[in-house]
């Protein structure tokens, strides 16, 4: 130490320093002139969830299987499984509703998700003039496009499109094993940018109404449960929910030839049956009843398995032959974990468990 | 209700010179919308003339039910409540809670996640540590520059954490059995420029704040907290090594691989505020050493533990708790998993902050009011965690 008003004097000095370094100095010039100029977000930046959609909205990934509404810690998301007017799910939400100013920017809606189907945004510019309504988004609101989400986040979206499209391609090759007899497969419409990037079809893609037919999207649907909802009144066994006649021993053979969309070319096709060909029921597009149809004569796990919402979401922490195979062996004794069932595959999983004996 | 301090009597006044008139005692309550109680926090002070005679910390304004909170939800919907706790430290809090949960599942972290770890609580410790003193230097009147230039320092560090965790402040970034997001060669270089720049940082820091005349009349001998009063009322942090009690988590128990590490623990012998000041300035100097240590020696490796389930993720039951020493002091999760183990029976924090303001009163006693606000400046509260 030296006089008194050294340390006075010196820090005086540090603090010119400061000032005069902040007309020049790079590392001293560090305030951005926001809303004139911004900052470059890194890529991981995160600010409120979106939904991503492949192509057109109707293509959305999402299969309103609700673990994100389950799992998000302030509970700020709602969701409606979409039905048709005969009261099956669409494999879709109808309501997708998040309340951004309840939800805390998290990620664990992201983290939780086995569709990539809820991502996060990094638009931070979401002031609104009213605190109710107005900070509600809905279903409209949230939908981006897949390219949308490859311009914020390029590492993270080429990843999950890879992934997808891996998904996808092993489940074209099971599903071509199990339906060999098939003809070849007009090549999609390429206006829809990623198709192989669909994890799970939604219900019209598993009936034998072929690609080109002259149908809008919601005609298709309405064929759809038309034909199922045909099956389940009994005399003919929609052809689409059967597989072909040699893999699977269900009393009601098809004769229609079906076009399967995701059916890889010919070659790829080997006549060995795969284990997803004997559960006909596994169909999410399929009422219920008809699925317990099905499976009436069949052993206690694959009843139990046509009672799940055969979405293979996971939300149970099994698939939906898992699930079945653990509670029918006891390892499993909570039935209600069934999310996108909701309480109907909780009652039949009870009615059945009742039934075979087992509290 | 505010109940009155005056009627409790437990002290005497000075008496004033002979002749004078009685004088009367003064109670004036500071907060809990006072800029320098930092945060929604009040004492209500008794004053004998500019003396402090008695003083009651009230806290819970900022009550927000946390524990209750994590006991009706999944063990997993916790943890970005805890970057709420102690908002400046999110990933220490992140660290101490999933350490509790790994203590109690008996989950083992890679190593490379353990590295992962130690840096950004590191760095973590660098910007609260800084903003620490940034604040006091605002309590005493030096308004803005100092804590100005401790937040153009944080505000890197801060990307640093964005750009690895997707958050400045709120990072959620620690999943049990590792971190979410693997440091990549970008950050890494980030943080190895952040932390060969930091020393000069402090030697300029330093030049303005270590000898100046005005900070050391205002500091020195004031706010004492004797060792052994430290000890008995469980202080922890730099509050209890500036009173010179050598007590830091990171020696005792080692957790992480901070037993690999060269670092030491400064200590300080008056206890007063310029004591909390300086100890704060050399506690980063260590954990720059930490830092760099741990830069030079991160290995390759997955930076979590594959086996462990997001969702429907089970503890057997147990309780147990873990703690880890966040900058603030030793930060505690005390879990107790019952039932069938998908989410906390009983879930406790032990808050650094909220246990080293329990001292305040007898650290004020005696001194005078203006004294007040920088010894609460010198505890380094964040109310965020005092009242959970």
């Amino acid at each position: 130490m030296g006089f008194l008003g050294k340390g006075l004097l010196e820090g005086m000095a540090v603090t010119a320093r400061n000032f005069i370094g902040s007309y020049f100095d790079k590392d001293r010039l560090v305030t951005i002139q926001y809303p004139e100029e911004r900052m470059e977000l890194p890529e991981n930046s995160r600010t409120f969830p979106f939904l991503v959609y492949d192509g057109t909205p109707e293509h959305l990934r999402c299969t309103a299987c609700k673990i994100c509404e389950t799992e998000c810690p302030p509970q700020c998301i709602y969701i409606v499984m979409d039905r048709d007017e005969k009261g099956k799910p669409r494999q879709r939400p109808k309501v997708f509703d998040i309340d951004i100013s309840v939800c805390m920017q998290c990620q664990i809606c992201v983290e939780v998700c086995p569709f990539d189907a809820i991502k996060m945004d990094n638009d931070y510019e979401k002031s609104q003039y009213g605190r109710f309504n107005e900070l509600v988004e809905h279903l409209p609101d949230l939908l981006k496009r897949n390219e949308y989400y490859q311009k914020i986040k390029p590492t993270e979206a080429s990843e999950v499109d890879a992934k997808l499209k891996a998904e996808a391609e092993k489940k074209a090759k099971k599903a071509a094993a199990a339906k060999p007899a098939v003809a070849a497969q007009p090549t999609r419409a390429p206006a829809a940018p990623k198709p192989a990037a669909m994890p799970a079809p939604v219900p019209i893609m598993k009936i034998a109404i072929p690609d080109d037919a002259p149908f809008t999207a919601e005609q298709r649907q309405w064929l759809a449960g038309f034909l199922s909802g045909l099956g389940a009144a009994g005399g003919v066994v929609a052809a689409p929910v059967t597989p072909a006649p040699s893999q699977a021993p269900v009393p009601a053979t098809t004769t229609a030839p079906r076009a399967v969309v995701s059916t890889p070319t010919p070659s790829e096709t080997t006549p060995t049956a795969a284990p997803a060909g004997d559960w006909p029921w596994h169909d999410a597009g399929m009422a219920m009843a008809q699925r317990m149809d099905l499976a009436k004569d069949k052993p206690l796990a694959d009843k139990l398995m046509a009672a799940m919402a055969q979405t293979d979401c996971h939300a149970c922490g099994y698939d939906c032959r898992g699930y079945a195979d653990a509670i029918a062996s006891s390892s499993e004794s909570d039935l209600s974990l069934c999310l996108p069932g909701e309480a109907e595959t909780a009652s039949m999983l009870e009615k059945l468990m009742k039934e075979a004996g087992k509290p | 209700m505010i109940q009155s301090l005056t009627e409790e009597k437990s002290y005497t006044l000075t008496p004033g010179p002979e002749g004078t008139i009685e004088t009367q005692t003064l109670e004036v309550s500071i907060g809990p919308q006072h800029p320098s109680t930092h945060g929604v926090f009040r004492m209500d002070v008794v004053l004998d003339g500019e003396t402090v005679v008695k003083l009651k910390p009230v806290m819970g304004y900022l009550h927000r039910n946390h524990e209750q909170l994590a006991e009706k939800m999944a063990w997993l919907g916790s943890m970005p409540y805890t970057d709420r706790l102690d908002y400046f430290n999110s990933m220490t809090n992140n660290w101490a809670y999933a350490l509790s949960v790994e203590k109690l599942a008996g989950i083992k972290v890679p190593e490379r996640a353990e590295y992962i770890r130690v840096i950004v609580a590191e760095l973590t410790r660098l910007q609260n540590h800084a903003s620490a003193i940034g604040f006091l230097l605002q309590d005493l009147g030096a308004w803005g520059t100092p804590l100005l230039y401790a937040f153009r320092e944080r505000e890197k560090i801060l990307d640093l954490f964005e750009a690895v965790s997707g958050s400045r402040m709120m990072c959620n970034y620690m999943r049990f059995g590792g971190v979410r997001v693997d440091f990549d060669d970008k950050t890494l270089a980030a943080a190895r420029e952040i932390t060969t720049r930091f020393p000069k940082f402090l030697d300029e820091f330093e030049k303005l704040l270590t000898e100046n005349e005005v900070l050391l009349a205002r500091c020195q001998k004031i706010g004492i907290l004797p060792r052994e009063l430290a000890i008995n009322s469980s202080i922890t942090g730099p509050m209890a090594r500036a009173s010179g009690v050598e007590y830091d988590v990171r020696k005792v128990d080692k957790y992480g691989v901070y037993g690999r590490f060269d670092f030491r623990i400064p200590l300080g012998d008056v206890g007063d505020v310029y004591d909390r000041y300086y100890i704060r300035v050399l506690e980063m100097r260590e954990s720059v050493k930490i830092l760099e240590q741990a830069l030079h020696n991160i290995p390759q490796g997955p930076h979590i533990a594959p086996e462990v389930k997001l969702r429907n993720f089970k503890i057997p039951n147990g309780d147990g708790y873990g703690r880890i020493e966040a900058p603030k002091g030793e930060l505690g999760f005390y879990l107790v998993s019952a039932g069938d183990g998908k989410q906390p029976h009983r879930y406790h924090v032990r808050p650094p902050s909220f246990i080293n303001l329990t001292i305040l009163e007898d650290m004020c006693l005696g001194q005078k009011v203006a004294d007040v606000i920088i010894i609460l400046g010198s505890v380094d509260i964040v109310l965020g965690e005092v009242d959970r």
